[in-house]
């Protein structure tokens, strides 16, 4: 079975929402603590979940990214293992360099939650791989994606892009949603896809990116 | 400092102050003041209301915690039980709306995850003043940002909610926070009873500052042109915080570390150290000088009655007290312990060594002052044979008039602003009549709605509580819930005057009426009084919070689902009010009929085996405005209606479209389902009424618009909303 690294900071919120997806999935969850570090060769993939790590003081996901956790999981992604990071965990994500960009404030300046539409752009092959379009839920207040122009050329050319939205909600540059790395064994967006796992939850769309 | 300032400055009456001396004897002395005028409060006390809050129905063979506990507790059976709670935070979240509203937030999470269960549901039930009044766009704005601000970061969903604008909130707004908590199987109830000679008493979470002292006498005085001088009042939340607060207790509650626990709100450790010394039946001995302080120059009275966030007491045995300590250091918090149980009911409080007082608990917390305040029997004077609504000449017009005012339209951008998710368990969001979550154990829903429609309250306060149950009672059952439980949260103005306090026992004894009836006891809650401002009171609000449980996790939409489907009306048929129309158009406020609650239970029961016996696809009952509006919200997302209003209750048309008929239900059925049930007789009545079509909207030939008509007016004051942010 495959075995799953679900990391929680002070403040993750959405921690047991991705254990309760990769329990759904079939796979065997653990939790990575955020104090300690670990070894590579004991998970077959890193999940970040979202929350509001230390509360999003400072800028979210910059005292996340000096966690000693973090350090395994850069060395992990490294390794080419698969690291996926939802909300705010794409936040740290950014922060701690594995993917390009950043994620500021939303156009207007409110958290955001609703159901939005997105397209996949280039397919992920450990998250997600046959999704096309599919609908989501989001909820953040500080998922504007920003990037300069020259790397979301270099990012866009080289198929890093993972998702966009349909109806852009937070002004995110050229409809952004998740992103890869150059690798694409690293990947982040800022929709939940484990709050839409079953019918129940309104659609069952995010089923098939764990 | 005379005796007369000293009253004024602690906010005691000249009997209390006599009662007091009865008590111990001899004069007040010292800290004494402090705690005699927090615990002594309105809001500690429930002196104005307690008497008649003893009458109110609250048990049934579910009850598991009622009244005397941080929340009540139900048995859902299968191992599930619940905690839930509503709150008011009206007084701060006026004086300063996003701290206020934050720390209303925060204060119901710690009712109660103090009793052991994970808060995994949150609502809000908040009335504003008319936009247009004097600082309402900035409290709007300030407390639906300081709603969303706390509650998205501690990670609990807002499922529900409701939000009214009229201008008896123009000067005192009203903002309720509602929680609710699920114990998985086998997790253990907490309670706030100390006991056991010995055991220490721990001070965890936040440190002690200056901010909220005095705010509980502070929420028990009428306002005047001088609030701003009560901002320091107001407390500070920091959700951060709150959330390791959250991990760290339920973990140490999850291994059993713990006796008995309270969280330190109003009144801080004053109301928390006396309160659960008195309830356990203990005495403690406290060190005042071992609080943890943000200031270190702060004196004893300052920290008794400080009104810091996210603090928690509790008591452990002596040898528990180094895991306990561990937990919390794990989740960056700090365990202090700052004295001990004591078989002797007294409660000693030291500083440095030097008793500064020695007072029975029970003085302050059982014993305070009731007050029967004087109230006459209800008479309903806007009560009248028959309606005698203005007829309308442009039946159309009223209609995107209603939907398009700021009483009917959408409130999806406050909703939106909130998190209503997280937790990976919604089934039902802000968006539909009922909020609902899965209970993950035993795969059912669980239901959540807010009660209390104001306008009806202001044409009767009788009805109005009568309404503040069987209305959201009705919505659970339109969507096959049963209902449980109740928690209440009675906004009145000021209790001395016999006029409102008369509104105040109508509506709470209706209340109980209906709850008894449906066998959903009331459980929990909490009393505002003095919600007045320069001698203007607001409308009389027991607001609510309904919680319910279904079987099937999935079950009707809010909106019509496709065409074809047939349109049926169920009505109850007792009382018929002038209702929002009228307010809307200046036109009489006034009911003519009556209710009866049995029947309303026995209607609530109807209505909830239809839906859980067929296929139900959309429902909504009928409610603000009437029959016209409930059908153009089932539209607003695309697929329409064609009805004829024959059978609808209503001796003109302006009434069958617009008055308020106690109680409709408009239910869809696919067409071969209504007709194998058609021949059956009902208990009430239920007639078909029309079809669901691709998307036009008509009603008899008065209405005639298309889905995004509707759609357009009713979110056509979302820019007005917009225009805050």
């Amino acid at each position: 079975m495959k075995k799953i690294g679900v990391v929680r900071f002070l403040g993750t919120n959405c921690d047991r929402d991705i254990w309760q997806a990769v329990e759904a999935k079939g796979y065997e969850p653990q939790w990575l603590w955020y104090e300690n570090e670990f070894e590579s060769s004991d998970y077959d993939a890193v999940i970040i979940p979202g929350g509001f790590s230390y509360g999003d003081y400072l800028r979210c996901g910059a005292m996340a990214s000096k966690t000693p956790v973090m350090k395994s999981v850069v060395e992990f992604a490294n390794s080419g293992k698969p690291v996926l990071g939802i909300c705010n965990g794409f936040q740290v994500l950014c922060e701690v360099g594995l993917l390009p960009g950043a994620l500021v404030r939303n156009h207007s300046g409110q958290f955001i939650d609703k159901w939005v539409v997105l397209k996949v752009e280039n397919s992920c092959s450990h998250w997600g791989e046959n999704v096309e379009t599919c609908r989501l839920p989001i909820a953040h207040g500080e998922g504007c994606y920003h990037i300069s122009e020259h790397d979301y050329k270099n990012i866009k050319d080289a198929g890093q892009v993972w998702l966009t939205y349909e109806d852009n909600p937070n002004g995110s540059v050229a409809d952004v949603a998740g992103v890869m790395n150059a690798g694409k064994n690293v990947a982040g967006l800022m929709p939940h896809p484990e709050r839409a796992l079953f019918e129940w939850m309104g659609g069952q769309d995010g089923f098939n990116f764990f | 400092m005379s005796l007369n300032e000293k009253l004024k400055k602690y906010r005691l009456s000249e009997s209390e102050y006599q009662l007091i001396c009865d008590q111990l004897g001899r004069e007040p002395q010292g800290v004494e003041w402090a705690l005699y005028s927090a615990l002594w409060s309105e809001h500690c006390s429930y002196k104005s209301s307690k008497v008649h809050l003893k009458k109110l129905f609250n048990k049934s063979e579910k009850v598991l915690q009622s009244f005397g506990e941080n929340a009540g507790v139900i048995d859902l059976g299968q191992g599930e039980r619940v905690a839930f709670k509503m709150e008011s935070h009206n007084h701060p979240s006026f004086i300063e709306p996003y701290q206020g509203a934050a720390t209303g937030v925060g204060g119901i999470l710690r009712d109660i995850f103090t009793m052991g269960a994970r808060p995994v549901a949150l609502a809000n039930y908040l009335c504003f003043g008319e936009s247009k009044a004097d600082r309402m766009e900035t409290l709007v704005k300030g407390v639906v940002s300081g709603i969303s601000g706390y509650g998205n970061c501690v990670g609990v969903p807002n499922i529900t909610g409701q939000t009214e604008f009229h201008s008896s909130y123009n000067n005192n707004i009203l903002v309720n926070a509602f929680a609710l908590g699920l114990y998985r199987p086998g997790e253990k109830v907490f309670t706030a009873k100390a006991s056991g000679p010995g055991n220490l008493v721990v001070y965890v979470g936040a440190k002690t500052g200056r901010d909220g002292v005095h705010g509980a006498s502070m929420a028990s005085e009428s306002f005047d042109d001088n609030n701003d001088a009560k901002k320091p009042n107001v407390q500070i939340g920091d959700p951060f915080f709150e959330k390791l607060l959250i991990e760290s207790c339920i973990e140490v509650m999850r291994d059993d570390l713990v006796v008995a626990i309270q969280d330190m709100g109003a009144a801080g450790l004053t109301s928390s150290s006396f309160e659960m010394a008195s309830s356990g039946g203990v005495g403690f001995n406290i060190a005042l000088d071992k609080v943890p302080l943000r200031d270190g120059q702060m004196m004893p009275e300052e920290i008794l009655l400080s009104e810091s966030q996210e603090r928690m007491l509790l008591i452990c045995e002596p040898k528990n007290l180094a895991k306990i300590e561990a937990v919390f250091a794990k989740w960056n918090l700090d365990a202090t312990a700052i004295g001990e149980v004591t078989e002797n009911k007294m409660i000693k409080l030291t500083w440095h060594n030097e008793v500064l007082c020695e007072i029975d608990p029970d003085h302050l917390v059982e014993n305070a002052p009731l007050y029967n305040r004087p109230y006459n029997e209800w008479t309903s004077p806007n009560k009248v044979d028959a309606l005698q609504m203005n007829e309308c000449n442009d039946l159309q017009d009223s209609l995107l008039k209603q939907l398009s005012s700021e009483q009917g339209c959408a409130r999806n951008w406050i909703y939106d602003q909130y998190d209503q998710r997280v937790g990976a368990q919604t089934i039902s969001d802000c968006s539909g009549s009922v909020g609902m979550v899965r209970l993950p154990d035993s795969e059912r829903a669980l239901g959540v709605v807010l009660g209390c429609r104001p306008h009806v309250m202001r044409i009767d306060s009788q009805v109005g509580g009568y309404d503040s149950i069987a209305y959201p009672s009705l919505e659970l059952a339109a969507k096959g819930f049963e209902t449980i439980a109740v928690t209440d949260c009675l906004n009145f103005g000021n209790p001395e005057k016999p006029e409102l306090m008369s509104e105040f026992v109508a509506s709470v004894q209706a209340m109980s009426e209906q709850c008894e009836k449906l066998n959903a006891p009331i459980i929990s809650g909490n009393v505002s009084l003095y919600n007045e401002t320069n001698d203007n009171n607001i409308t009389s609000t027991p607001a609510t919070g309904l919680v319910g449980v279904r079987d099937t996790l999935t079950g009707p939409a809010n909106a019509f689902q496709g065409e074809g489907d047939v349109v049926l009306l169920a009505q109850l048929k007792q009382a018929s009010l002038s209702g929002m129309h009228s307010e809307l158009n200046g036109g009489k406020e006034q009911f003519c009929g009556a209710v009866d609650a049995g029947e309303v239970a026995q209607f609530n029961q109807f209505i909830r085996e239809l839906v859980t016996s067929n296929n139900v696809t959309s429902s909504r009952v009928v409610g603000k405005f009437g029959l016209a509006y409930a059908l153009a919200k089932m539209t607003s997302v695309g697929v329409g209606c064609e009805v004829t209003t024959e059978k609808a209750t209503g001796s003109n048309l302006t009434e069958k479209y617009f008055a308020e008929h106690l109680y409709q239900v408009v239910l869809t059925l696919p067409e071969k389902d209504w007709e194998s049930l058609q021949s059956n007789s009902f208990p009430f009545e239920l007639n078909a009424i029309g079809k669901t079509t691709a998307g036009q909207f008509k009603v008899d030939d008065q209405i005639n618009l298309t889905a995004e008509q509707v759609s357009n007016a009713y979110s056509s004051w979302t820019t007005h909303f917009e225009k805050l942010s």
